[in-house]
């Protein structure tokens, strides 16, 4: 239980002279469940975004399993595959089906039969309540069904570590919860997830480790109780005073 | 106007088959040379639209820079002359440059290809430009290189979107085609000179031209309206349940499984 999955030392980002993230520190355990919170434009999607190299780090270390992604010969795609990705926008491929959705990245990544494809992605459907809609087409599809369809492709995958931004954004009130109830269960089940969330509650309730960001940098972190019910800075105190109300 | 049509008549029993035979030539110059297109023009604009990234050793980068003027050029070449000049330039310039005879047809089929291959070049470009950014994201994620996410994702959605483009250049080139005349190519055009030769019945034989090119032209158009429409699927789809209440969305039929992700480990 130890051993980090993920670790991140000194990461930079600059979009030109533009400095979005500096010095960021933190790593994950398998079972973790991390949410970064704080303002628009802090930075949280950047991070999670230079986590799955959607993003070029300008500066830092990020390493997978004690190995620098960044090493000549560390397989970029290969660490995809192993580290999931759901967006705010849920990005389904339009093109097919949500069975085909489930299937490509098992039958095309990681080289799997069609039939084993199938049935894995049919339990993970089944698992996000949308098995149903096996032959439906993403645009046939509300925005909460959406979610759930993405989060069962990434799942499918098997990662090691799912990554969310801000999945539930993009919402409808009555359809956040129903994202929600899907990404709880995942953590009871001792998925190990980093999510960027303004649903105050799940960061409280669900994940073990809070990461505050302010302007780039991380401001303070913690376990749930220590930043929700004794946050030593300022800036946390304000922020989380803003979401209580 | 008897006499119109007895000259009609006249044609057509003389070169009748000669005709239908010209517009079989022509469909098939047309059809291929747009297929080929295609694929050289999904070549062309997927290696134009390789993203370069600062780290990409300088090699790669050199090269990606060659090769995508290499392309700018014939595109801006083939697009920039008229296809009846290139007919006689590459029919012709072979066999000076060379010393060799081409045949008509691979000589026709190459052209006409080549051309279409830099018009489609352009649309498919745009084509690929034009997919949201975030399907490439969502493949990348899932650990899909370049090529995987450009057959899987953005080829297919492109394509879709560039089949009225296609259809056009598909109708362009049954007219277009007609120039491969000067090379010899025995398209209806080319029969049509044939029959008027012989004859001296300009008028009817061009109208008998006009029209089997007209029903060519108007079929094609109507076949790929098809092909769209099918291409788009059905607008429902059928729930794999018998559950009634998944037909409300939401997870009211969604009961928590006991088994855990990590059976699956
Ligand atoms: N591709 C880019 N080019 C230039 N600047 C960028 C780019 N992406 C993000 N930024 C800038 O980086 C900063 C951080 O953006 P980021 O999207 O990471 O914030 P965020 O914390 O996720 O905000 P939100 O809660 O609104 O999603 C912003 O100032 C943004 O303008
Ligand atoms: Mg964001």
């Amino acid at each position: 239980m130890s051993e980090n999955i993920i670790e991140i030392q000194h990461l930079e980002k600059n979009f030109g002279s533009h400095k979005v993230l500096s010095d960021i520190d933190f790593s994950v355990k398998k079972g973790d469940v991390t949410t970064i919170i704080g303002v628009s434009g802090s930075g949280k999607s950047t991070l999670l975004r230079c986590i799955n190299v959607l993003e070029t780090p300008s500066g830092g270390k990020i390493l997978f399993h004690g190995n620098d992604i960044d090493e000549k010969g560390f397989s970029v795609t290969d660490y995809r595959a192993k580290v999931g990705m759901v967006f705010q926008s849920f990005n389904l491929f339009s093109n097919m089906t949500v069975l085909q959705n489930c299937m490509v990245g098992q039958v095309k990544v990681l080289g799997k039969k069609k039939a084993e494809a199938e049935e894995k992605a049919k339990y993970f459907l089944e698992k996000v309540g949308m098995l149903p809609y096996i032959n439906a087409k993403p645009k046939q599809l509300s925005g909460g069904q959406k979610q759930r369809v993405a989060i069962a492709r990434a799942l499918a995958m098997e990662p090691e570590v799912l990554l969310f931004d801000e999945p539930t954004s993009a919402l409808d009130p009555q359809m956040v919860g129903e994202v929600l109830a899907v990404m709880r269960q995942l953590a009871a089940e001792g998925l190990t997830m980093i999510v960027v969330t303004h649903e105050m509650a799940f960061a409280r309730d669900v994940s073990n480790h809070v990461v505050f960001m302010k302007d780039g940098v991380i401001w303070e972190e913690g376990t749930p109780e220590d930043i929700f019910a004794n946050p030593k800075k300022e800036e946390t105190k304000d922020f989380l005073s803003r979401f209580i109300n | 106007m008897a006499e119109f049509i007895e000259g009609i008549v006249k044609v057509w029993n003389g070169y009748g088959s000669s005709f239908l035979n010209g517009a079989l030539n022509t469909l098939i110059v047309s059809l291929v040379g747009t297929i080929a297109g295609c694929i050289i023009g999904f070549g062309v604009g997927v290696v134009q639209t390789i993203p370069t990234d600062k780290k990409d050793p300088l090699w790669k980068r050199v090269i990606l820079t060659v090769v995508n003027l290499i392309l700018k050029g014939y595109v801006e070449l083939f697009r920039g002359t008229p296809m009846i000049v290139q007919s006689v330039f590459i029919y012709y310039g072979v066999r000076m440059v060379f010393d060799y005879q081409m045949d008509v047809w691979p000589a026709a089929l190459f052209i006409v290809s080549i051309n279409t291959g830099a018009y489609m070049a352009e649309t498919v470009r745009g084509g690929i430009l034009s997919i949201d950014p975030g399907q490439t994201e969502g493949a990348k994620a899932i650990g899909m290189n370049h090529f995987q996410t450009m057959m899987n994702v953005i080829i297919p959605q492109a394509f879709r979107n560039i089949i009225p483009q296609i259809g056009n250049n598909f109708i362009i080139n049954i007219k277009d085609t007609s120039v491969l005349s000067v090379i010899s190519f025995a398209d209806l055009f080319f029969t049509h000179k044939s029959a008027v030769g012989a004859l001296y019945l300009y008028f009817e034989s061009a109208t008998i031209t006009m029209a089997i090119y007209l029903v060519m032209t108007v079929t094609a158009s109507a076949l790929l309206r098809l092909l769209e429409k099918k291409m788009d699927g059905d607008d429902n789809y059928d729930l794999a349940t018998t559950d009634t209440l998944a037909y409300t969305s939401g997870l009211l039929s969604y009961h928590p499984k006991e088994k855990t992700l990590e059976d699956f480990k």
